[in-house]
C-alpha cells in the first residue's frame, strides 16, 4: 500500500504540469462545447416553436428548416462521438489535400455540434413543458413570438432544464476523452502518456479517476447552486411605501 | 353610436365540432358587456376570437373599421384589446411589479422609469402596491388576479376582454376581484367580461348578451335580459341558475 501512495505521489510531483494542461484542455472544451451545444438547442427550440404562418412561403421554409434539424438531431444522437471525431478530422483533411484542422478548435466543434443535437431535444422537451397559459398571458398584451420565447418562455424553460444541462457538462467532461482518437491534447491524452513513460498504469489512472471525479462533482454542485439562485428567495418583502416609489 | 368591435357572421368549428354558429354583435366605446350563458355554450371561444388567440372559421372581426382578421400587425392589436384569463396567466419567472412592466417596456418600448411608475400606479390602484417583490407563485389566486388586470390596465388598451375571471377562485377572493373590475367599470373603460356571476353581471353592465349553443339567444339591457327576459331559453337559464345558487 505505502509502494502504492508513493508511486502517486512521484507521478504528481513529476508530471503534475501534464495533469494541469489537461484539465484545463478538458474544462476548456467541455464547457465551450456544452455552451455552444445549449445555444445551438435555444435556437432550434425557438425555431421548432414558431406557430404555422398563414403565408405559404414561410411556412414551406419552416418546413425545411425543421427538416434539417430533424436530421441534424437524429445524425448527431444515433452516432459514437468517437466515430464523428474520426469522420469530420479525417473528413476535413480529405477534402483539403491532407490539411489537418487544429487540434482544439476541432474537439470543442465536435463536442459542440454533438451536445446540441442533444440539447435541441433537451430544450424542446423543456419549452412543451411550459404552461400554454404563459404564450397566451405574453401573446395577449401584444408580444411577438420572439419577444415571448426571449422574455418570458426560455427564463423559466432554461429553470427546468438546468438539471438537464448539468447532466450534459458532466458527460461532456467525461467523454471528451474520445478526442484523444484524434489527438487531441486533453486529460485522458495525458494520463495515457504519463502511463507509458512511468509504466504505473494503474496508479496514474486511479490519478486520473479522482481528478475526472473531483472536476465532475464541482460542476454538479455549482450547477446546484445556480439551480437556488435562480429560484430566489422563499419568501418576498413587502413594500412599505407604494407611494414613495411612485414619486420616485 | 362609435361602435369600438363589431363582430359579424363570426363562426368557430374545432374540426367537425361546430362552436360557434354565426355570431353578430357589437359594443360601444365605453360599453361593458357581459355575456353569460350555460358553460359550453361558446362564450370563451367568442372571446378567445376577439382576441385572435383561435382563428375564426368564417366572419368578421371589425376594430375601429378594420377587419382585424386581415391584419398584418395581431401584436399591435392585441395590445390594444388586452385580455384578462380565468387563469391568470402572470408570467412565473416574473415579480409582480416587472409582470406589469414588461409589456411596456418591450410592446410600447415605455422607457423603464415610466413604465416603473405606470406599474405602480395601477398596482396601487387594485391594492398589489405591497406586494410589488413577490413572485405569482407566492400570491393568492384573487391577488394573481388584480395583478393581471394591473398588467392589462398598464398598457393602456382601448378595450378589456375578461374571460371569466372569478372562476378559478375561492368564494371569498371573489369579492376582492370583482370589486376591482367595478371600480374600472366606474372609469368608462370598454369592456367585455365572460362571467358566470349573475348578481355582478347585472350590477356592472350596461349590455348582456345571453349565449347558448353558439348563437347570441337574447341581448339587451339587465333589466331586460334579468328582470324581462323574453325567450324562453333565457328564463330557463336564469331560474336554473338562480336555484342552484
Amino acid at each position: 500500500m505505502t509502494a502504492f501512495f508513493k508511486e502517486v505521489v512521484d507521478i504528481l510531483v513529476k508530471y503534475h504540469g501534464y495533469f494541469l494542461q489537461g484539465i484545463g484542455y478538458t474544462m476548456l472544451i467541455s464547457l465551450t462545447g456544452t455552451v455552444v451545444g445549449l445555444i445551438i438547442g435555444l435556437i432550434t427550440g425557438i425555431v421548432r416553436t414558431i406557430p404555422q404562418s398563414k403565408n405559404p412561403v414561410i411556412r414551406g421554409i419552416l418546413k425545411v428548416v425543421n427538416a434539417i434539424i430533424s436530421i441534424y438531431v437524429e445524425v448527431f444522437r444515433g452516432t459514437p462521438m468517437m466515430v464523428q471525431s474520426m469522420v469530420i478530422f479525417w473528413g476535413y483533411a480529405f477534402m483539403n489535400n491532407g490539411n489537418t484542422l487544429p487540434l482544439i478548435p476541432a474537439g470543442i466543434f465536435i463536442v459542440s455540434i454533438n451536445t446540441g443535437a442533444y440539447m435541441a431535444e433537451i430544450v424542446r422537451g423543456g419549452i412543451i413543458s411550459i404552461d400554454k397559459g404563459q404564450f397566451e398571458g405574453a401573446y395577449s398584451i401584444g408580444m411577438n413570438h420572439f419577444q415571448t420565447m426571449i422574455n418570458v418562455i426560455v427564463p423559466q424553460t432554461m429553470r427546468n432544464i438546468l438539471p438537464a444541462i448539468s447532466n450534459e457538462f458532466v458527460i461532456n467532461i467525461k467523454d471528451t476523452s474520445v478526442l484523444n482518437v484524434i489527438g487531441v491534447t486533453e486529460l485522458y491524452f495525458f494520463t495515457a502518456k504519463i502511463s507509458k513513460m512511468t509504466w504505473a498504469i494503474f496508479e496514474t489512472y486511479v490519478v486520473a479517476c479522482v481528478i475526472y471525479f473531483i472536476l465532475t462533482f464541482t460542476i454538479t454542485r455549482l450547477l446546484k447552486l445556480a439551480e437556488r439562485k435562480i429560484d430566489g428567495p422563499a419568501s418576498y418583502t413587502i413594500n412599505e411605501m407604494p407611494a414613495a416609489a411612485e414619486e420616485g | 353610436m362609435d361602435k369600438i368591435i363589431s363582430v359579424n357572421g363570426l363562426k368557430k368549428s374545432f374540426g367537425e365540432n361546430e362552436i360557434l354558429k354565426d355570431i353578430n354583435f357589437s359594443v360601444s366605446r365605453g360599453d361593458v358587456t357581459c355575456i353569460i350563458g350555460a358553460s359550453g355554450s361558446g362564450k370563451s371561444t367568442m372571446l378567445r376570437c376577439i382576441n385572435l388567440l383561435e382563428e375564426p372559421t368564417a366572419g368578421e372581426i371589425i376594430y375601429k373599421g378594420q377587419n382585424i382578421l386581415k391584419t398584418k400587425n395581431i401584436p399591435a392589436y392585441r395590445a390594444k384589446v388586452e385580455m384578462v384569463f380565468q387563469s391568470f396567466n402572470l408570467f412565473e419567472n416574473m415579480t409582480v411589479l416587472k409582470n406589469c412592466m414588461i409589456g411596456q417596456m418591450k410592446v410600447l418600448k415605455t422607457d423603464k422609469e415610466t413604465a416603473r411608475n405606470e406599474a405602480m400606479h395601477y398596482l396601487e390602484k387594485v391594492g398589489m402596491a405591497p406586494y410589488i417583490n413577490a413572485k405569482p407563485r407566492q400570491l393568492s389566486g384573487g391577488q394573481k388576479q388584480r395583478v393581471a388586470i394591473a398588467r392589462a390596465l398598464a398598457m393602456k388598451p382601448d378595450v378589456i376582454l375578461f374571460d371569466e375571471p372569478t372562476s378559478a377562485l375561492d368564494p371569498q377572493m371573489v369579492g376582492e376581484v370583482l370589486e376591482v373590475i367595478k371600480n374600472i367599470a366606474k372609469e368608462g373603460l370598454t369592456m367585455i367580461i365572460v362571467t358566470h356571476e349573475m348578481a355582478f353581471a347585472r350590477d356592472v353592465s350596461n349590455h348582456v348578451v345571453f349565449m347558448k349553443d353558439g348563437v347570441i339567444c337574447e341581448e339587451g339591457s339587465p333589466d331586460e335580459i334579468f328582470t324581462s327576459p323574453k325567450k324562453q331559453e333565457t328564463k330557463d337559464f336564469l331560474s336554473r341558475f338562480m336555484n342552484n345558487r
